[in-house]
């Protein structure tokens, strides 16, 4: 396969030049734009896999710029912004852009994010959009109930019996919010009491296999006083 | 002045009244007449005279016919030239004539009496010209009434003089007590007690109640007793029968009671007047004063325009305010005026009354329309300088955010380069203070954004119980690490609360790793929470691992820290963030520094059962 070719845009050149630089030693090929313009211009004329927008842009604002791409194209895009609210992540998200990473970032999470984007848009490329009934796909987690296999944006991820059970009671009930006590007693089939530790440390354990940053987790979340769940994407 | 004296003295004062009202009803009761003592002969008493009277009238009748002549204890004769009555055999002038003291004659339809004879008012009874008539009465029976007389004196006197006694004691115990009361022999202070505190005419309208109670009682009993039981027949004084014996006992206890009663109070009102407070200490007083009060603050109020200087609206109501009453004040004066010289003149003053409003409500509304055109501007002013606050905070958070991005990423990029190993350290520390900077100027966000109350919150029905749970399994590895043991107690049941559930994570997060950071290493932390009286109350309690020379006031205020020299990491802001977090969501968080005892408490209102 070709190196990977991201475009990086920010009207803060001393970014985009840093971006530029950890991009190329992780061995990417990087394309840069300053506004949003400039950016759909970038574009078309380079072939592009990955777009990182920052949204506070002169012209064209990275918002704006999303729902331009997605009139024609597909392509992975990660927000960069100094908005760090819910509101202004599920704003982001819900324009299209299929990550969001708030402003100062960790040079190695985001580095880390573009890696996974840029595996999830090759391995669905691949898988096409057959998904048989035994298979669920939840952003870059991909379940087999019948192979009883996860992927995380097309690698696999080894799970212990456990936490193989949990991510499947999650996974095929996305959205839906469990308590500690129902997935103990679903998972172990025992009664429950007292497992919110029990429960909580195979949570974390699993985050660490499947997020990019367990501290702040894109998939497996706490709805607090009441329990877990997995979003629906 | 020992107050077994004064007890002594007290119960002195009863016996003495109580014996005074006994023997003065004993002397009601043996018709004890104070005639006895003033009147030292028979023959000078009224009872003689009554007596003399009716006999002579006896005399009379027997003469006139209208009465059968009859045996008696005085002698006369009747002739009326042609028949003779007499009760001796004696019908000589002589003979009657011999009792000077007590001889009365009829002669020529004239009435005459002995030298030494008292004029009786039956000598002015006129008899027909043809009866002679003598009167006399035997010394015998005259020597005989003395006697009773003087027996009767004897008794009287011996009465009067123990109700004498008995009350001149009493007054004069009563005259010690009023000077001792509320005195002490070991110091010159007044002592009141608490009945004291009554009401000064509460205690005098017990006090008259009780005796007029009494008094009534009393009249009651010993008048119509006695007459029932008097003997007519008799002027002396009379025996005593056992029911007025009884009554007599019945009365000494009515009557100590109500001596008893009557004095105490008596006694505190006393004790009011020494204290200067029987007045002052009085319903009527406080009514009076109260009135009073209302009268000078009614006045305070309608004068008084001191508080509305340098507010000019205000002031132009209150001065308005002040001509409308003073006006209608005068109107209705010279209405009544005019109303009791009974002219007409006086329908124009409700009609100038009518224009006056008229007036009044027209210059209030012109000025109520300032004052609400005043408000909203500095409404609206206000709600621009919250929007200004907001954006200011918006627009400093991203211009802090995006030379911080650089430093990181270049710091990053540095790390990378083929360096030193001192550059490579400088390198290091630059990438921890970076960091720290970045979490410095997230938590400020977050503080700044929730004290200025705009925040987004997403409230729902959650188990704060549970949300502990799921914080501290949370913070599971970070409470391995600390060498601190963590203590939970905490309720079986939900604790349903409505907040929002990831501001309550920071919340307990914050609170925990600040219990984590300053514990002093191998103590325990205790988590503990319970639901009292409809609220949901959390504590979080550590010993600290340094002497927290700071009040629970200053460690919420912003970037103070307890240890300013030992941690470097962190910004200074969890507690701060946390309180203001509390209060956003909903509740209430307190901080309590007891010696080495740090103490957080969270309280939220428990949400209803569905």
């Amino acid at each position: 396969m070709d190196i990977a070719r991201i475009l990086v845009v920010d009207d803060d050149k001393e970014i985009v030049k840093a971006i530029e630089k950890f991009l190329s030693l992780a061995g990417y090929e990087v394309v840069k734009a300053y506004d949003g313009l400039e950016a759909l211009d970038a574009l078309v004329k380079n072939n592009i896999q990955l777009i990182l927008l920052d949204v506070m842009m002169p012209k064209l604002d990275g918002l704006s710029t999303t729902l331009k791409i997605r009139e024609k194209r597909n392509i992975p895009i990660i927000i960069l912004s100094a908005k760090s609210e819910d509101s202004d992540k599920i704003l982001g998200l819900s324009m299209g852009a299929d990550d969001y990473v708030t402003k100062p970032f960790n040079p190695q999470e985001l580095l880390a994010r573009v890696k996974s984007q840029l595996r999830r848009y090759m391995f669905l490329g691949d898988m096409g959009n057959v998904a048989r009934a035994s298979q669920t796909i939840i952003g870059g987690l991909f379940l087999d109930t019948d192979t009883k296999q996860l992927t995380v944006d097309g690698e696999p991820v080894k799970l212990t019996a456990t936490e193989y059970k949990i991510i499947e009671l999650l996974m095929t009930n996305a959205g839906f919010v469990y308590s500690a006590e129902e997935i103990y007693e679903r998972v172990w089939n025992e009664a429950a009491y007292s497992v919110e530790n029990t429960v909580m440390v195979h949570i974390r354990r699993i985050r660490e296999k499947i997020e990019i940053n367990p501290k702040e987790p894109n998939y497996l979340k706490v709805v607090w006083g009441i329990g877990y769940k997995i979003e629906k994407h | 002045m020992s107050s077994v004296t004064k007890a002594i003295a007290f119960i002195l004062a009863v016996v003495s009244f109580t014996v005074v009202i006994v023997q003065l009803q004993y002397a009601i009761f043996r018709d004890v007449d104070p005639k006895f003592l003033l009147v030292e002969e028979y023959k000078d008493s009224e009872d003689y005279m009554y007596y003399l009277n009716d006999a002579m009238q006896t005399v009379v009748s027997i003469a006139e016919g209208s009465v059968e002549p009859q045996d008696s204890e005085f002698y006369y004769y009747i002739s009326d030239g042609v028949k003779t009555y007499s009760n001796t055999k004696n019908t000589e002038k002589s003979f009657y004539e011999q009792y000077d003291s007590t001889f009365y004659w009829v002669e020529n339809g004239f009435w005459s009496r002995g030298k030494n004879a008292k004029p009786s008012l039956s000598i002015y009874t006129s008899l027909d010209n043809k009866y002679t008539v003598y009167f006399a009465i035997p010394d015998e029976f005259m020597t005989e009434m003395q006697k009773k007389w003087d027996k009767s004196r004897t008794e009287a006197l011996q009465i009067f003089l123990s109700i004498m006694i008995g009350a001149i004691v009493g007054l004069g115990i009563i005259i010690y007590l009023i000077i001792v009361t509320g005195r002490k022999s070991q110091d010159k202070e007044l002592h009141l007690s608490r009945m004291d505190d009554i009401y000064s005419d509460v205690l005098l309208f017990a006090m008259i109640s009780i005796f007029y109670i009494w008094i009534y009682t009393m009249y009651e009993i010993s008048y119509q007793y006695r007459y029932q039981l008097r003997d007519y027949g008799n002027i002396f004084i009379s025996e005593i029968d056992n029911n007025q014996i009884y009554l007599l006992i019945f009365i000494g206890i009515f009557s100590a009671v109500a001596i008893i009663f009557d004095i105490i109070i008596f006694l505190s009102l006393v004790r009011k007047i020494k204290a200067r407070k029987l007045i002052k200490n009085s319903i009527i007083y406080k009514f009076m004063h109260k009135i009073s009060s209302m009268i000078s603050e009614f006045f305070k109020y309608l004068i008084d325009g001191s508080m509305f200087k340098g507010y000019p609206f205000t002031k132009v109501l209150f001065n308005r305010q002040l001509i409308f009453i003073s006006t209608s004040a005068v109107l209705v004066f010279f209405t009544l005026v005019f109303i009791s010289m009974e002219s007409f003149i006086f329908l124009l003053f409700p009609m100038l009354e009518i224009v006056l409003i008229y007036l009044y409500l027209k210059g209030n509304k012109e000025t109520y329309a300032d004052i609400n055109k005043g408000f909203s501007e500095s409404l609206e002013e206000q709600m621009k300088a919250e929007r200004m606050k907001v954006a200011l905070i918006t627009n400093v958070s991203h211009d802090l955010k995006t030379p911080l991005t650089s430093i990181i990423s270049y710091i990053d990029l540095l790390s990378k380069e083929d360096l030193p190993e001192t550059s490579m350290d400088f390198v290091k520390i630059l990438s921890d203070k970076s960091n720290r900077l970045k979490n410095i100027v997230s938590d400020l966000f977050d503080l700044a954004k929730s004290s200025s109350g705009d925040m987004v919150l997403d409230f729902e029905n959650l188990d704060l119980k549970k949300l502990i749970e799921q914080t501290l399994a949370d913070m599971g590895d970070k409470i391995e690490q600390s060498e601190l043991q963590i203590k939970t107690k905490l309720p079986d049941q939900p604790v349903n609360i409505c907040s929002d559930g990831k501001k309550l994570y920071r919340i307990f997060q914050n609170i925990i790793d600040n219990a984590l950071k300053y514990s002093l290493t191998g103590t325990r932390v205790f988590v503990e929470m319970e639901d009292k009286n409809g609220k949901a109350i959390a504590t979080v309690k550590n010993i600290a691992g340094y002497e927290m020379n700071f009040t629970a006031d200053e460690i919420l205020q912003r970037f103070n820290r307890g240890d300013k020299s030992r941690t470097t990491e962190g910004s200074g802001l969890g507690l701060s963030i946390a309180e203001s977090f509390t209060k956003v969501c909903g509740g209430d968080l307190q901080v309590d520094i007891d010696g080495d005892l740090f103490k957080v408490t969270i309280s939220f209102p428990l949400s209803y059962k569905v």
